[in-house]
């Protein structure tokens, strides 16, 4: 425990905290904000993982997690799998929908490849919009839940589990030698490619594993909601998990992921403020890029670190 | 000793204009070159052709007689072509440690535990091991250079593309990247060295090639290269050539 940064003895600290909420009384309501802002810290930390680690930007996280979502319920539906392999089966596809963007992309930088994942999230959406047969459209699509009596404590543990799951995967894979890669690659790819490291591949598989994430969140989230729309894929929802990760810091995957739960719990503690709670996480988030770029988190860590 | 670089009728265009126009250069393993000529004489575009980052328009490029021309950078690498970049391309919000380690670490056969050992024994020789755990960010121009260095120290390459490596150093750490330089060269590395320091060029070099507006004007020993009229008036124009 020595070792640890105070901010890190905080996180540990939350996360006890966060085993035994369900216990001291907290209201189904708050267990279910909290619930989502779990899911909402998968995609913070997801999205992290890509534009913080490999410099990559992508506006296509909410999408990806809809798409994880749409596989995982229809796989169920139509081909009759249970909830495990139906989860697994929108993980991949995200993943792979993930690969073949970062491989189409991968001469992209900047804005050009901002707008391009705006435009492939926009397609999916629509498409998902377009095919009422299938996807029943704007009416939205029936998810069964994860087990039969599942209840908000159990959801709550589940999403727990699910969202500190991958950001430890994250960081296992980001203290490997693929997370050295990716952040070379972030500071500049001439200079990674010049030393024998596979830019392509591994800027593509990048993208995967970010997608493959928020397919995740978006498979679980379906299965808790239990009614999925499109809406789950908009820009809208896509400024909240940038909100999210940027207020919380998105050069590191732990801030992003905590920048997404107080996110979702702010939004339900203004949410007398109705459609002025986004226009104020907004201009936070702006102030935040401007005066303080590594986040809530990253500023706070910056500063306890000042202060040994 | 055989010919190791092989570069036939190599050409490259960028849109209308002519950065290289059928260049033909055999370097044998273990020699040290350097690549002379004003700027924009198509010497940088070379390099970044031999490097696989740009593609020729025409010719080929052969590496112990297999052809290389067209490869990825990464692929280069593995191969054991090792370059440095004008700008100095060392990542700056990575420690100097972790900078070492990338190169090493795209070696799958190769620990972590192994590589960081090298790295470090690596930085030692360059005197950069008190600023191992240090970002990259924090080194002057010279370190940054010598990191460069290190970086391609950690592939143990067979051939050396250095683009501009004395620019904006101290001369006593000019010295220092002089004699890595011959400890390379003595190792077995052949070393292709561009500079627009004379000084640096003609004390390393046993062989000196010219370039102008994208053909090799000259080459031969320093001696006969420094005194050639046409390399006079590649550098000084025409009446000083006379």
């Amino acid at each position: 425990m020595s070792g640890l940064t105070l901010l890190q003895k905080g996180i540990l600290a939350v996360l006890v905290l966060a085993l035994v909420l369900p216990y001291v009384g907290l209201q189904d309501y708050w267990l279910y904000t909290l619930t989502i802002g779990l899911y909402y810290a998968m995609l913070a930390s997801s999205w992290s993982l890509l534009v913080g680690y490999v410099g990559r930007i992508s506006f296509a996280q909410a999408a990806m997690s809809g798409l994880g979502a749409y596989v995982a319920v229809l796989t169920g539906q139509l081909l009759d799998l249970p909830v495990l392999p139906a989860l697994a089966a929108g993980v991949a596809v995200a993943g792979l929908f993930g690969l073949f963007i970062g491989w189409l992309t991968l001469r992209l930088h900047g804005a050009y490849l901002g707008l391009t994942t705006i435009a492939f999230g926009e397609i999916l959406r629509i498409a998902v919009t377009a095919e009422y047969d299938i996807t029943q459209g704007s009416r939205g699509l029936t998810a069964p839940p994860l087990w039969q009596g599942a209840g908000p404590v159990a959801y709550y543990y589940v999403f727990l589990a699910a969202a500190v799951g991958s950001v430890l995967l994250m960081l296992a894979l980001l203290r490997s030698r693929v997370g050295l890669f990716f952040q070379a690659i972030r500071e500049d790819e001439d200079g990674t490619a010049s030393l024998g490291v596979n830019v392509t591949l591994w800027k593509a598989l990048a993208f995967a594993a970010s997608t493959a994430f928020a397919g995740l969140a978006g498979g679980l989230y379906a299965h808790f909601v239990q009614l999925i729309t499109p809406s789950m894929m908009s820009l809208q929802e896509m400024g909240y998990i940038l909100a999210m990760a940027v207020i919380g810091g998105f050069s590191n995957v732990v801030h992003a992921a905590l920048g997404g739960v107080i996110l979702q719990g702010l939004l339900q503690v203004l949410r007398e403020l109705g459609e002025w709670r986004l226009a104020i996480f907004g201009a936070v988030a702006i102030l935040m890029l401007r005066f303080a770029p590594n986040g809530l988190f990253g500023s706070l860590d910056a500063f306890l670190r000042r202060r040994r | 000793m055989p010919t190791q670089l092989d570069i036939s009728n190599l050409s490259k265009n960028f849109g209308g204009l002519r950065a290289l126009g059928g260049i033909d250069l055999a370097v044998d393993t273990g020699e040290l070159v350097g690549l002379i000529g004003p700027n924009g004489s198509g010497k940088t575009t070379l390099l970044n052709i031999i490097g696989g980052y740009y593609d020729a328009s025409g010719g080929s490029i052969t590496l112990d007689g297999h052809r290389i021309d067209g490869m990825a950078p990464s692929r280069l690498a593995r191969l054991g072509i090792g370059r440095s970049f004008q700008v100095t391309k060392v990542f700056k919000r990575l420690t100097v440690l972790e900078n070492m380690l990338v190169g090493a670490l795209a070696d799958w056969g190769l620990s972590r535990r192994a590589a960081e050992a090298k790295a470090r024994a690596v930085l030692e020789t360059l005197t950069l091991t008190r600023l191992a755990d240090q970002p990259a960010s924090s080194l002057s121009g010279g370190q940054a250079k010598l990191l460069e260095f290190g970086r391609i120290m950690m592939l143990d390459p067979r051939i050396v593309l250095l683009d501009e490596p004395f620019g904006g150093v101290h001369p006593e750490l000019k010295r220092f990247m002089y004699d890595t330089i011959r400890t390379w060269n003595a190792a077995g590395a052949t070393i292709i060295l561009i500079s627009h320091d004379m000084g640096s060029i003609f004390g390393l070099c046993r062989r000196v090639v010219t370039l102008s507006s994208g053909s090799i004007i000259a080459d031969g020993d320093p001696e006969a290269v420094r005194n050639d009229p046409a390399v006079l008036e590649a550098y000084l124009g025409d009446h000083h050539a006379a």
